[in-house]
């Protein structure tokens, strides 16, 4: 690793045989992977996730794939295969883990892409923002971005969405790329942080939505302190007042050139208060990384963080106030409920389900382990980056700052996951990171990479038995959007539903599981939904979809012959009669 | 050069206008999404980077994107905020921020 600001050095690599056929070996993992994965049916039955129904080609290309990385990573001894080829199997990594759904399905995944598409949407139409609407309204930036885009390209809103994963990983490699320039000069080592990004990319953070959005811009801003704006603290003498001033004053800027200093500043003010105005967490994330950076001595401008910290308060009492007036900042924080939440609450339901939530973890953890791995390696021969450690540490401070509805350890890995992979790699290549790998070295390194590999899959798509939607689930939402009348309410059974991407402000949306939760028997939670119906005017519609019972049988909310009997029980009552069918949904009409 | 500015900045400005009035006036499907991506954020990014003294070719192509991404939600946002938004507004607007970036630049170019 580096702690000086160097330029990367361009070097002219020629073409060699090894590279041609590490080419080829990645165009067949690619071809054997899009077709396994198009020979998908929905709707997927295991609650373990499309990695029961993948075919064996698609496991065979992940085999070539990692193979044919690992020996273009080991290359010759003047260094890995030619940068041509390691961006190429970059791609197609991308294209396996990331688009793997996009092959088998051309409805996006998941409930909240399609939300985010009706916001955009609700934005075009009102032509204002409206804090008083809901949380989004209160950080619109993103919205406002994606509802100029979508009118002015004419994209097909779903395209965009359904795409969003794989191009959201492409700005986020781009932006991990640049940071990595800074951090170390091993060329393997580069490449090798990129795989393993990838790789131990599980979270599924990277939809169409304002944190994957953050988090690209997050990395920019990570380049950029880094880089241009980094500084270089002179030799730690302790803890003393007079020691402490002597380090701070003797820092000096990394980058001589005061213009690309100022330059980069600029730009990182535009990006924070771009983030600031997108989303709610993110905000925090840079603060923590800027402050920490700073107060290690490693970022020149020694006024950001204060900087930062007006914006982000300026935000919350001037934009964001309609929020903050119903959601005190320190309600729902402190390290108990944040474990109970993140943790607790979230390690349930059926065995298939469960061994899927246990492999997260597991993977996670593994990296982890392998970054402390790293780390200690690096320490003892005395070159670790501080500002490595830092980044990779830092997100753990946003853990008890709120629960963020459970899935604040989901975030927190995401915004370690580069640093911890740079970490990783001290632990998996050899000592001297110019050394070419030996042979066992590689053959284990491609056996990790495969493991890693089956987990990332595992645990990215171990919801799709209720997260992928089919052809006749899209009809019964289609149908209810077109049936139901402005100011009724729309209630699904459950989330994941792909609903309100067109008519985001004209009905009530609700879920049975929202309105009853934890009991949702049809004794107890029937009367709740029906009465919540007849106070309706405008009435209502009810959606049964198959995603939604096995979402609520999965998480072990209910059971099959529970669900069944709490939809016997509301279609018995009065005023409700059966609207739309289909082999996977049923939609009730339910008059007041 | 022509007249002290250098052929990539003048070709950067024409570009914007040019493309901002043919995306104003539509193209048929996939060339509008192209088009006017490079209007509202590739060019406008290109300009700005041209204002810095970046030399690291990698971290130049990320900030086009970043900057022209970001710019773009700015202006879309602070519309939103004014009541002013429409889409052939945000286009006339990073026409113009493209151009003056252009302006800013050719003022920093030595005449030849």
């Amino acid at each position: 690793m580096i702690s000086t600001l160097e330029l990367p050095e361009e070097t002219k690599q020629r073409w060699k045989p090894r590279d041609i056929w590490c080419a080829l070996v990645g165009l067949v993992s690619l071809a054997l992977a899009v077709g396994a994965a198009s020979a998908v049916t929905l709707p997927v039955t295991s609650d373990l996730g499309l990695v029961a129904v993948l075919p064996w080609p698609f496991w065979v290309g992940v085999v070539l794939l990692n193979v044919a990385f690992v020996v273009a990573l080991r290359g010759d001894a003047t260094g890995p295969a030619h940068r041509v080829v390691m961006l190429w199997l970059v791609v197609v990594l991308v294209l396996v883990l990331f688009g793997t759904a996009l092959f088998v399905t051309d409805v996006p995944r998941g409930e909240v892409a399609f939300r985010h598409l009706g916001i955009a949407d609700a934005l075009s139409d009102m032509q204002r923002v409206d804090p008083g609407i809901d949380a989004y309204f209160n950080w619109p930036g993103f919205f406002a971005l994606l509802a100029t885009l979508l009118a002015a390209t004419g994209l097909d809103p779903v395209s965009v969405a359904l795409w969003a994963p794989v191009l959201n990983v492409f700005l986020w490699l781009a932006a991990v790329g640049a940071v990595m320039r800074y951090l170390t000069t091993d060329p393997r080592r580069r490449w090798l942080v990129l795989w393993i990004f990838c790789l131990g990319n599980w979270q599924d953070q990277d939809y169409l939505s304002p944190q994957a959005f953050g988090v690209f811009l997050y990395l920019v801003i990570v380049a950029l302190l880094v880089g241009p704006l980094a500084a270089l603290p002179p030799k730690f003498r302790g803890f003393r007042r007079a020691n402490l001033a002597a380090w701070w004053q003797e820092r000096r800027p990394a980058d001589s050139r005061p213009g690309h200093r100022v330059a980069a500043l600029a730009v990182v003010l535009l990006l924070v208060v771009v983030i600031f105005a997108s989303h709610q967490l993110t905000p925090f994330m840079v603060l923590f990384a800027i402050t920490t950076l700073t107060l290690s001595g490693r970022v020149w401008p020694s006024q950001l963080p204060l900087i930062t910290a007006v914006v982000l308060v300026l935000w919350f009492v001037y934009p964001a106030s309609a929020y903050l007036a119903g959601h005190p900042p320190i309600e729902d924080a402190g390290f108990q409920g944040a474990v109970a939440t993140n943790v607790v609450e979230r390690v349930g339901g059926t065995p298939g389900h469960l061994l899927v939530v246990q492999l997260r973890v597991g993977l996670t953890v593994v990296l982890w382990l392998l970054a402390a791995a790293g780390a200690v390696r690096e320490w003892r021969r005395g070159r670790l980056d501080i500002r490595v450690a830092i980044l990779a540490a830092a997100p753990l401070m946003l853990f008890p700052v709120q629960s963020y509805g459970g899935e604040m350890l989901i975030r927190v890995s995401l915004f370690a996951l580069p640093f911890i992979a740079l970490l990783a790699c001290s632990a998996l290549l050899p000592t001297d990171g110019s050394l070419r790998l030996s042979i066992r070295r590689a053959t284990a390194l491609v056996l990790t990479f495969v493991v890693l590999a089956v987990l990332n899959v595992t645990g990215r798509f171990g919801n799709t038995e209720y997260d992928l939607f089919s052809d006749s689930e899209m009809a019964a939402v289609t149908a209810v959007q077109r049936l139901a009348p402005p100011g009724s309410a729309i209630i699904s059974a459950a989330h994941p539903t792909p609903w309100r991407d067109q008519t985001y402000l004209e009905h009530q949306y609700r879920t049975i599981d929202d309105l009853c939760s934890p009991d949702l028997s049809a004794g107890t939670c029937g009367p709740i939904v029906y009465n919540f119906v007849r106070h309706n005017p405008q009435g209502a519609f009810l959606m049964f979809l198959r995603s939604s019972e096995a979402s609520i049988v999965l998480q072990g909310e209910s059971t099959t012959e529970g669900f069944a009997e709490l939809e016997e029980w509301l279609s018995a009552q009065n005023g409700v009669r059966l609207a739309f069918s289909n082999a996977e949904a049923r939609v009730y009409r339910m008059t007041p | 050069m022509s007249g002290g500015v250098s052929r990539p900045t003048l070709a950067l400005g024409l570009a914007a206008v040019a493309l901002s009035v043919v995306t104003l006036v539509g193209l048929p499907g996939p060339l509008q999404a192209l088009v006017a991506l490079a209007v509202l954020v590739l060019l406008p990014g290109q300009a700005l980077v041209r204002l810095m003294p970046v030399t690291d070719g990698a971290l130049g192509a990320l900030l086009m994107v970043a900057l022209g991404i970001a710019s773009l939600t700015a202006v879309s946002t602070a519309m939103f905020y004014l009541t002013v938004w429409s889409w052939q507004g945000c286009v006339v607007a990073m026409g113009a921020i493209t151009v003056l970036a252009c302006v800013a630049r050719a003022g920093t170019e030595v005449p030849a």
